[in-house]
């Protein structure tokens, strides 16, 4: 990894020049994020990854306030990132330090989209659902990973859309990266009570469990997340908008559990035993318990028929017990992700909008070299703001690196619906792979859903 | 990687019993012997454990200190990397590790209240932040450690921390080797269980004489570490930072 050394006159790191960097793609509470490139193949280049030109996302913590130190978030990151590896979680391919301003860089494989952006697209441009066969093979992706993580007693604690990432085009395209490890943790032997970190996952997507108060909670609010993650990419909308109460530490959050039972009806102590145990069930009797919502009309919401087994996966994620809720492994052997026919239509998604005037030090300058990409004229060629030339891409092959035998029911999944850029929309063929595999999305890039001049999304910064 | 360890960075960096007993060159150049560079760790390791009693953390994030601290010197020379600071910074980057973090400012107070008469141990927090980012580099960015740890054999366990044990072996071989021990002190014949293990005893066997090898080559006092008459000498040979 980096040395970190500080370089020539410049007061530059030396690693620094090993980027070239393009813009800045974010901005967190904890620093930002920039799109950088490779100049110099990495020498440990795998296929795809490390070689020169590569798109780079670095992740630039803040100088941590005094007497702190490196950011746990960073060192929760670092630690797992550095012993993880797994095809549907992000890549860390370096971590750099200045030594001279104390600052802290993760490099990460470049992710194009992720599922915020992408249901955003759907929602706000298209105005269409996400295609069937592209939900399903997103949400396996996801529990792939997932699973992944949980058979490695690692919980996540913070998925949400902006989140998931996924790979634009290259060698991964349409592959989803699980990444932003900053509140995961190993729950082999845990120290404190898991609840001492304060409460986590954005509140949307938080269990019921955590908005009770659960004092040791598991994989499974992550399995909640993804229901609500699941049922966002069947409506483009977020299952439970709760509005936060965020003067209190207290992790009870009235406003969300009422959001939720109005889906979901009343939790009972006789569906979820231990629910008596949970501080808030107990404290707030008057609030929660008080309250009776009966109708149970998650269905209607996300337009699947109750029979249905997209359905029956759905309302085992979003089971209120948590030692019921289905796990990520039993959840990749549901019916509903069993292979099937692939669909037709493929949507090209824009890609980040890139603030390239931003350098490392976070410093706009006042003239831009180049016109702010996220705001680009959508010219009627190219989805692909000026920045970033594309002329280095490959032409897409099929996905032989997908073997398991649940991989291969859904080989090709991954980048067919999500076919990305393809600037000036020219037809591509798929590789070996379209013929090979019956569930193969066939690319027909000519029938973009009028994708021609897509415009782009308002620039906004990413949430991470 | 947590349920696995033969997945884990760690196991990927288990050493062979000369890389870890090499001094570092500018060390050798110092006049620092193998016995006194062994010597320096043992020292510092009871200076973490010191430590570590005052501000009250758990023994998992003294044993991941120490292990820091071990695998440190595999690497950096004591002449470059101070022990005296590399300890502490150690303690304080296990802590954030096994998410029980202790305030710099803590270890600052209570270095300078065990070593008040020392001036080779007076230290300011950033000393400790700058440090901390250093020892990030020297340790590559891998900070998951696994240890040998149970209830019932915790006094061997931490002995073996004095050694650089955890560097070269699997915890589970160490764990079976202070298993070994106890069962030889308390003089009960377990040698049908460790059969039905199928590891290879004799690297348990190894393993279980170089901890009592320890225990007769240098009989500490547990309260107190090593004999100052034995261990300042060596200390003055390192060039201090603070």
């Amino acid at each position: 990894m980096g040395d970190g050394r500080v370089g020539g006159g410049t007061n530059r790191p030396a690693w620094l020049q090993q980027y070239e960097l393009v813009g800045k793609i974010g901005e967190g509470t904890y620093g930002l994020v920039f799109l950088a490139r490779l100049k110099q193949s990495h020498p440990h280049a795998a296929a795809g990854v490390g070689r020169r030109g590569s798109p780079i996302a670095i992740k630039k913590f803040k100088q941590s306030k005094e007497g702190d130190g490196v950011s746990p978030t960073a060192i929760r990151e670092i630690m797992l990132l550095r012993e993880i590896n797994h095809e549907n979680v992000v890549k860390l391919v370096n971590v750099h330090i200045n030594h001279a301003d104390m600052s802290l860089y993760l490099a990460f494989d470049y992710a194009e989209h992720d599922l915020y952006e992408i249901i955003r697209h759907h929602r706000e441009k298209l105005n269409l659902p996400i295609n069937p066969y592209t939900v399903k093979s997103l949400l396996w992706q996801l529990l792939n990973g997932l699973n992944y993580l949980h058979s490695n007693w690692i919980i996540h604690r913070d998925l949400k859309p902006s989140n998931i990432l996924v790979m634009g085009e290259g060698e991964e395209h349409g592959i989803i990266k699980i990444a932003d490890f900053g509140l995961a943790r190993i729950y082999q032997a845990p120290l404190k009570p898991l609840s001492d970190n304060g409460v986590v996952v954005t509140i949307w997507y938080r269990a019921p469990e955590l908005l009770l108060g659960a004092k040791h909670y598991t994989s499974a609010v992550d399995m909640w997340a993804v229901g609500c993650i699941f049922a966002e990419l069947l409506t483009l909308k977020p299952l439970f908008q709760g509005v936060e109460a965020k003067a209190t530490p207290n992790p009870f959050q009235l406003d969300q559990l009422d959001k939720i039972f109005k889906v979901l009806g009343h939790p009972t102590v006789e569906k979820w035993p231990t629910l008596a145990n949970l501080p808030c069930w107990q404290n707030d009797q008057q609030h929660i318990q008080g309250h009776k919502y009966e109708n149970t009309g998650l269905h209607n919401i996300v337009h699947l028929p109750q029979k249905s087994p997209a359905f029956d996966l759905l309302s085992k994620m979003l089971e209120y017990d948590p030692r019921k809720r289905i796990t990520a492994a039993q959840a990749l052997e549901h019916d509903a992700l069993l292979p099937s026919q692939a669909g037709e239509k493929i949507v090209q998604y824009p890609v980040r909008p890139v603030d390239t005037t931003t350098d490392f030090e976070g410093t706009t300058s006042l003239q831009p070299t180049q016109a702010p990409s996220g705001n680009a004229a959508p010219g009627n060629q190219s989805v692909v703001p000026r920045p970033i030339p594309r002329q280095m891409q490959q032409p897409m092959v099929g996905m032989s690196r997908m073997g398991g035998t649940n991989m291969a029911a859904f080989g090709a999944a991954p980048q067919g619906g999500i076919a990305g850029m393809n600037p000036g929309n020219i037809p591509m063929q798929r590789g070996a792979g379209a013929q090979s595999h019956p569930h193969q999305l066939r690319r027909k890039a000519d029938q973009g859903m009028g994708m021609q001049n897509p415009g782009y999304p308002t620039q906004q910064k990413r949430r991470f | 990687m947590a349920a696995n360890f033969w997945t884990s960075s760690h196991c990927k960096q288990l050493l062979d019993q000369e890389d870890v007993d090499k001094v570092p060159q500018a060390d050798s150049d110092r006049g620092i012997t193998p016995e006194e560079f062994r010597l320096v760790k043992i020292h510092m390791s009871f200076h973490i454990w010191r430590l570590a009693q005052q501000v009250k953390v758990r023994q998992r994030v003294i044993a991941t200190a120490v292990t820091y601290f071990r695998r440190v010197y595999t690497r950096k020379s004591m002449t470059e990397y101070d022990p005296r600071l590399v300890a502490p910074t150690c303690l304080y980057l296990a802590s954030k590790v096994e998410e029980s973090t202790v305030q710099a400012r803590l270890l600052v107070f209570y270095i300078k209240k065990m070593c008040a008469s020392d001036e080779k141990y007076r230290f300011e927090i950033k000393d400790i932040l700058e440090m901390e980012m250093k020892l990030l580099e020297a340790l590559d960015y891998y900070l998951v450690v696994y240890h040998p740890y149970h209830p019932l054999l915790q006094g061997i366990v931490n002995d073996t921390y004095k050694m650089d044990l955890i560097l070269i072996h699997p915890p589970y071989m160490i764990a079976l080797a202070c298993i070994y021990i106890a069962s030889v002190l308390k003089d009960k014949d377990i040698t049908p269980w460790f059969e039905e293990l199928r590891v290879d005893m004799n690297i348990v066997k190894n393993i279980s004489m170089e901890i009592l090898d320890f225990y007769d080559t240098y009989k500490i006092d547990p309260q107190r570490g090593l004999p100052e008459d034995k261990i300042a000498p060596v200390m003055n040979k390192l060039p201090s930072k603070a």
